[in-house]
């Protein structure tokens, strides 16, 4: 073991080079947000809790009730009831239970009418278990969350 | 493990503690000091028993090591999995072969991506569909991405083995441009769903492209910055060089693959012996190392984290234009917009959802390089639009199975170590 060896080994040389790092950082610009003051909006093709659309101009509900989002659902979170009114299905129940969905995006994807989307909102904890179980006008309620690009299409 | 045992010759060790480069150990002479601790052990009499896990602050995942120990050499292990089981195989019965996709999530969540991508790929053989080529590029960078995520979260996780805490933060803060991108992508952060049979489910977002170039281009510095603290750190020397030493023949037995392999100095990489996606039409070095310890596992990790970024950075380079999923009425579910606008594709997505897929009658096996090892799929098909038997030949439950013999001889300090470095899943080993 040479002078210089025995040098390098009693300064810690390689702590330094690991401490410059950690220093670099110590001054430098934070990555992190506070969470509960501010908020992250989640890109365009996030996929939050559901919501129904309905047409703008008339209030009618976007869904044909072809019962497609059930049948895909890998975990047949979705239940859905129709019925038939003057040649017309009319949904008597749309229901989504969050405590089963795994949040795949399948029921938007195969969606034939763009009836069912998913959107941003991504805070769905609760004290109430009951609160994961969605019903057709929380869903509908909850299209102002939608994505913009979305609803656009 | 004598002291003497445990300064085994590399050069990073020589350069760092200023001794003479020794040649490397043969597969001999590592199989030789692995038996003498094996004699050294079984002299003994006397061994107390100790149980490690499920919920053992430091194990990964509920994994439950039962160890006999004499003093603080490890005799002998008990490994239980199957805590995580949730019976993955039988559902993939029960579903059709589209629906199953958002369930391989489930299987390596920290590497979703990957394995998404390896399930499309055994259904798109059995299915004979043929991938377009921006799909099979889209592949390659989603999958490449999904190394880097995991190989830096398994470094973060490893480092904090050994005691260094602030490490972890350091990799999860650069972990999350990663997981930024892929929620650009495909709308999650960990359970992707991304892959489908015939492509991929979107086209890259506006935008993506650039962003994703971005972070492709700082993580190298970034990974230098991790060199800076780890590689040459005396405790992290001090405590993973010889440690853990495998032999080529014992990894050939446990069916050991990926990381683990190449860091005994085979050069088996699925992306270069078989390749899929666009892996044949990109210029990659396989990373190998050859003393098969946990501070080799920990270099081949790194060396191919600078590799991952310079296949996307090719990829990306080189994407074509062209369609994302393959327009295969029989097989692939139908474009949404295609849906809303064309009679025919609507028909298509109506046949594909309520009776699934038009499948043949047989078997296929296909595995992809996974970020963890060799990920198999084989599946077994009676021509019905769910699989008639699906297996999983995930690269954790192999690695798992070898942690018994990895343990043995080895210090109880340095346990927690050798199976962070053996880069374990529950999810993925329990299935």
């Amino acid at each position: 073991m040479s002078l210089k060896d025995i040098i390098k080994k009693s300064a810690f040389v390689e702590i330094l080079q690991g401490m410059s790092v950690t220093g670099k950082y110590f001054v430098g610009d934070k990555v992190t947000v506070e969470y509960p003051k501010e908020k992250i909006v989640p890109y365009p093709r996030f996929r939050g809790m559901h919501a129904l659309l309905t047409d703008p101009a008339t209030g009618v509900l976007n869904c044909c009730g072809c019962h497609l989002c059930e049948t895909i659902c890998p975990s047949q979170c979705i239940y859905i009831d129709t019925s038939e009114v003057d040649n017309h299905k009319s949904i008597d129940r749309f229901d989504i239970d969050l405590s089963r969905c795994i949040f795949c995006g399948f029921c938007e994807e195969v969606c034939p009418c763009a009836a069912i989307v998913m959107t941003k909102v991504y805070e769905l904890a609760t004290y109430d278990k009951s609160e994961f179980y969605l019903t057709k006008e929380t869903l509908v309620a909850n299209q102002v969350n939608a994505h913009k690009e979305t609803v656009r299409r | 493990m004598s002291a003497s045992d445990r300064d085994t010759a590399h050069p990073m060790q020589d350069h760092v503690h200023m001794r003479k480069p020794k040649p490397r150990p043969t597969p001999e002479e590592l199989r030789a000091r692995k038996e003498a601790t094996r004699q050294r052990v079984s002299g003994s009499v006397e061994t107390i028993t100790v149980s490690m896990g499920p919920q053992h602050p430091s194990m990964h995942g509920v994994f439950q090591a039962v160890l006999d120990l004499d003093g603080e050499v490890i005799v002998n292990t008990d490994a239980r999995i199957g805590n995580l089981h949730r019976g993955v195989e039988k559902l993939a019965e029960y579903r059709t072969y589209h629906q199953f996709i958002p369930v391989t999530d489930r299987l390596d969540y920290i590497s979703s991506f990957a394995m998404n991508h390896g399930y499309c790929e055994a259904v798109e053989k059995l299915m004979g569909v043929h991938v377009p080529r921006r799909a099979r590029y889209i592949r390659t960078i989603a999958h490449e991405l999904c190394r880097l995520s995991n190989h830096i979260l398994w470094l973060g996780v490893h480092i904090m083995d050994f005691g260094a805490q602030t490490f972890f933060l350091i990799c999860f803060r650069d972990r999350e441009y990663i997981l930024d991108l892929f929620e650009m992508l495909c709308g999650a952060r960990l359970t992707h769903s991304y892959a489908r049979i015939g492509g991929v489910a979107k086209d890259l977002p506006e935008g993506w492209e650039h962003k994703c170039r971005e972070v492709v281009d700082f993580l190298p510095k970034r990974l230098d910055e991790y060199q800076r603290l780890i590689t040459q750190n005396r405790i992290f020397l001090k405590r993973s060089v010889g440690i853990g030493i495998f032999t080529v023949e014992d990894l050939h037995t446990w069916r050991v693959t990926g990381p683990c392999l190449r860091a005994a100095g085979v050069p088996r990489d699925l992306r270069k012996d078989e390749p899929y996606a666009a892996y044949d039409e990109v210029e990659f070095e396989v990373a190998v190392e050859y003393n098969s310890d946990v501070y080799d596992r920990f270099l081949v990790r790194m060396k191919e984290m600078y590799e991952s970024c310079n296949i996307i950075r090719q990829c990306l380079d080189n994407l074509p234009d062209g369609e994302f999923l393959a327009e295969d009425a029989a097989h692939v579910l139908p474009l949404k917009k295609n849906v809303m606008r064309d009679a025919a594709a609507m028909v298509q997505d109506f046949v594909h959802v309520f009776r699934g897929p038009q499948v043949p009658k047989g078997e296929v096996y296909r595995a992809v390089e996974a970020p963890k090892g060799e990920f198999g799929v084989y599946i077994s098909s009676d021509g019905g639009p769910k699989p008639q038997r699906l297996h999983l030949a995930t690269p954790s439950f192999f690695h798992g199975q070898a942690v018994p013999a990895l343990f043995e001889g080895e210090m109880l300090a340095d346990s927690v170590g050798i199976f962070g470095s053996a880069d374990i899943v529950l999810g993925d080993s329990d299935r």
